[in-house]
């Protein structure tokens, strides 16, 4: 009998081992600003929406590019890209995708009168045509091939259908994708359904039938409701909430990110616009502090380039200006004329902990003399000062990128869309053009370690750490994995024991 | 009230919601920081031109009193607008959200008074005693705390110790009303805590102003039971002032819900507010705004006319 009660159990267990499906409910921070795959920035639309749309790419894990809705995709030369489109792929109202519909998509994204962000990726694009029935190609102006790629796997590159926006549907309330999930439900303020596409053309994908993503913008909420059951995975920011959730009961996931934490300073503005005196608060800041005061030491130093990114970051300990050192800063300050010290603003607001990153840095560089008065503003009110160029320095996080080129050209190009700093450096543009045109690897590499060390030097932005992103589930939640751009397309291959 | 008031209530209050309207309005944009902002955030994609374009196309690109004379021109033919980040009608938006708030709002009153009186009315009772110190103390600590703070203890409470009391995830009534009572139950007792200490103290001076005056004793004399006493000839005339303030309560209520939706992750107006704040969504704001300026006003003539229920002497002509 005994025996017999254990065969039973075993089967139970085996069973249970291979059970998926099943509805899982996840709590997060903020909700969606619009669902048109190639007009949303906000960060909470990308999470959803790409577990709708698919791109011709994907990030697998260590975010490596990987083929997607284009089962290949080949670089012929600096100048092309050929793209071959998968089979049988289906759209969530079951209608075909073919490749008419992935260059209706780049035309969409491409036409000014849509606005989308994505256009200013495909710049330098000269033509996309299609060849044959599943074939696209894409010349560039310029040979820039690999640099391009990693933009193909981007929510705001999604594949829509024309047949459904050429309907008039408003593609910012209805959703069409070909990825796994389906929207079947949304409440403002409260929920989102996403069902399993049956359609979809990973095999065995997705695992769960449904997931029910709630919105709970208080982080006591979001840790009551996990803690109480109302919730199986929740995203948590503040890694003291973590003792609340013992091993065995609860699943911690943690993975370094891409973006990280910067001050950035205004070029032009005095004494700042002297790289010494920038280079001074390099050295004056203590940046392993900062990560232990702010986020109790769930966070990495990071340089120019997170130092997961490989294999173009160099790693920290490439840069002298990290090591802590105020002998040093008083000195490169003394050079600049400000033996005393000076003072200056730091503009910041309450999001992401800009301000607490604020006040440490206030203390360190006190201890130079440095005066730092801190202006915490409202969100939109940053941003207008951002925009502007308006602030002495401010704190901020950039979203950061695997590809050097997103990364750095906006950024630090003279002119550049996001070169707030107004920096202006003859070789730092020189070292980004080359390195958007180079298609060699090797040499492409020692073009951005060397662009990554005047960065550093000449301290426009002064890096200063990335910190871990951390989600916590119940035990039985399997499958679920994070990634550094943080995604959440490993939902797909979640499933509940 | 006759009907003739009625109507002189609702016209001579067309003005003051249509300031308000105005006021907020001209504070939304004198706020740095427009939609387009916050649309680009600090990812800076879009083109100068395609900037303009985005001003352009939300109405942005006229100077501040035509974009305020279309929205009023607008409100005459009853459209009220589309908000700027969802593209949702902004009516819909209040029809989804104004169930929540109001059930939120009507719950907690209801938790404000059936704590608030009766603590009131034995702390007037028992003037002077350890009772009543005690019930003043409680009173003062109900004043003095911040919502968020009763809210985020009651939550690790009840998180703690009660598993599986639906704390999270909003239902609508008509689909549980079980389990929509058992998610707003943590939030309208937070505000009701908060508001019960008001009208506990109101209720206690109100109570011993009464029961002070001459027909109480009067009554007494003449051999009226203790709780008869209490409950009708004391407890109705100490009522008028606490309808009143319960009024303005209940109006607050609508309008301060903000954090409480905040906290409990529920779908409603103070939610939706918040967002359009942070979004620098101009319809949603506006209409919102004005929508509760709107019922706050319905809502005097409301208590105005409770007046004369409770008080046959008040007489609204």
């Amino acid at each position: 009998m005994k025996k017999f009660l254990v065969a039973i159990l075993a089967v139970f267990a085996v069973v249970g081992a291979f059970a998926v499906g099943g509805k899982l409910v996840i709590a997060m921070e903020t909700e969606p600003v619009g669902l048109d795959p190639h007009l949303v920035t906000a960060f909470a639309s990308h999470r959803v929406l790409e577990n709708i749309y698919d791109s011709l790419l994907k990030y697998g894990d260590g975010m490596k590019l990987l083929p997607n809705l284009a089962e290949e995709a080949q670089a012929v030369d600096p100048y092309t890209i050929v793209f071959k489109i998968r089979e049988g792929v289906k759209f969530h109202d079951g209608t075909p995708l073919t490749v008419e519909d992935v260059l209706f998509s780049f035309q969409r994204i491409l036409n000014p009168d849509t606005k989308s962000p994505a256009a200013a990726f495909y710049q330098d694009v000269e033509s996309i045509k299609a060849i044959g029935d599943n074939k696209i190609e894409f010349k560039l102006k310029k040979p820039m091939a690999s640099a391009l790629l990693p933009n193909f796997a981007g929510v705001n590159s999604s594949i829509v259908s024309k047949k459904f926006v050429e309907s008039g549907k408003n593609m910012q309330l209805e959703t069409n994708g070909t990825g796994p999930f389906y929207l079947a439900e949304y409440v403002p303020g409260n929920y989102m359904i996403l069902k399993k596409n049956p359609y979809y053309f990973v095999k065995d994908q997705p695992q769960l039938d449904e997931i029910k993503i709630v919105f709970m913008p208080e982080e006591v909420s979001r840790v009551a409701a996990l803690k109480n059951g109302d919730v199986d995975i929740a995203k948590i920011n503040e890694p003291l909430n973590l003792k609340q959730f013992p091993e065995g009961k609860f699943k911690i996931y943690r993975s370094p990110v891409l973006s990280y934490y910067l001050i950035g300073i205004n070029t032009t503005r005095k004494p700042l616009n002297d790289p010494r005196v920038r280079n001074a608060l390099n050295y004056a800041i203590n940046r392993e502090a900062i990560i232990k005061a702010v986020v109790f030491s769930e966070g990495v130093v990071t340089g120019p380039l997170n130092p997961a990114v490989q294999p173009w970051a160099l790693q920290p300990k490439a840069f002298d200006e990290y090591t802590y050192n105020p002998a040093k800063a008083k000195e490169l300050l003394a050079q600049a004329g400000y033996p005393n010290g000076f003072e200056f603003e730091i503009v910041t607001s309450q999001r992401y902990n800009f301000d607490k990153v604020a006040q440490v840095i206030q203390a360190q560089l006190a201890e130079i003399g440095v005066k730092v008065k801190i202006a915490l503003v409202e969100w939109g009110i940053f941003i207008k000062r951002w925009r502007e160029s308006d602030f002495d320095a401010f704190i901020s996080m950039n979203s950061g990128s695997i590809e050097p080129d997103v990364q750095f050209y906006r950024t630090f190009h003279t002119g550049g869309s996001t070169n707030v700093f107004l920096y202006s450096n003859p070789k730092v543009d020189e070292l980004l053009d080359l390195g958007r045109s180079e298609v060699d690897i090797s040499k492409r590499k020692a073009i951005y370690d060397e662009l990554q060390r005047i960065i550093v030097k000449e301290s426009p932005v002064i890096f200063l750490y990335s910190a871990n992103q951390i989600f916590v589930s119940n035990a039985s939640v399997e499958g679920f994995k994070l990634l550094a751009n943080e995604s959440l397309v490993f939902l797909r291959e979640t499933y509940k024991k | 009230m006759s009907l003739g008031y009625l109507i002189r209530r609702i016209i001579t209050s067309i003005p003051t919601v249509l300031f308000v309207a105005f006021v907020v309005f001209i504070m939304i944009h004198l706020v740095p920081g427009d939609v387009v902002d916050m649309i680009l955030g600090t990812q800076n994609y879009l083109t100068k031109e395609q900037i303009n374009q985005l001003y352009k196309q939300y109405g942005l690109d006229k100077p501040l009193i035509v974009q305020f004379g279309i929205w009023l021109k607008n409100l005459a033919t009853l459209d009220f607008g589309t908000s700027l980040r969802t593209g949702k009608k902004v009516i819909d938006l209040i029809f989804d959200r104004f169930p929540v708030t109001l059930e939120l709002s009507v719950l907690s009153m209801f938790f404000a008074t059936i704590i608030g009186i009766p603590l009131g009315i034995i702390a007037a009772i028992k003037k002077n005693s350890f009772v009543d110190g005690l019930v003043r103390v409680i009173g003062l600590i109900g004043l003095s705390s911040p919502s968020f703070w009763v809210g985020a203890i009651l939550i690790v409470i009840f998180a703690g110790l009660f598993q599986g009391f639906n704390i999270f995830g909003y239902v609508h009534m008509k689909e549980d009303i079980l389990k929509n009572l058992q998610v707003m139950f943590l939030p309208s007792l937070t505000l009701g805590l908060m508001l019960s200490a008001q009208i506990m103290r109101m209720t206690r001076s109100s109570m011993l102003d009464v029961l002070q005056q001459e027909y109480m004793k009067t009554a007494k004399a003449k051999g009226v039971s203790y709780s008869k006493l209490i409950g009708k000839h004391a407890l109705k005339n100490a009522l008028i002032p606490i309808i009143t303030l319960s009024g303005i309560q209940l109006g607050y209520l609508l309008a301060g819900t903000i954090v409480i939706e905040n906290m409990f992750a529920l779908p409603g107006l103070g939610r939706l507010l918040l967002q359009a704040v942070n979004e620098r969504d101009y319809p949603v704001i506006q209409f919102v705004v004005m929508f509760i300026a709107l019922v706050i006003v319905v809502l005097n003539i409301i208590v105005d006319f409770i007046y004369t229920l409770v008080d046959p002497r008040v007489e609204l002509r």
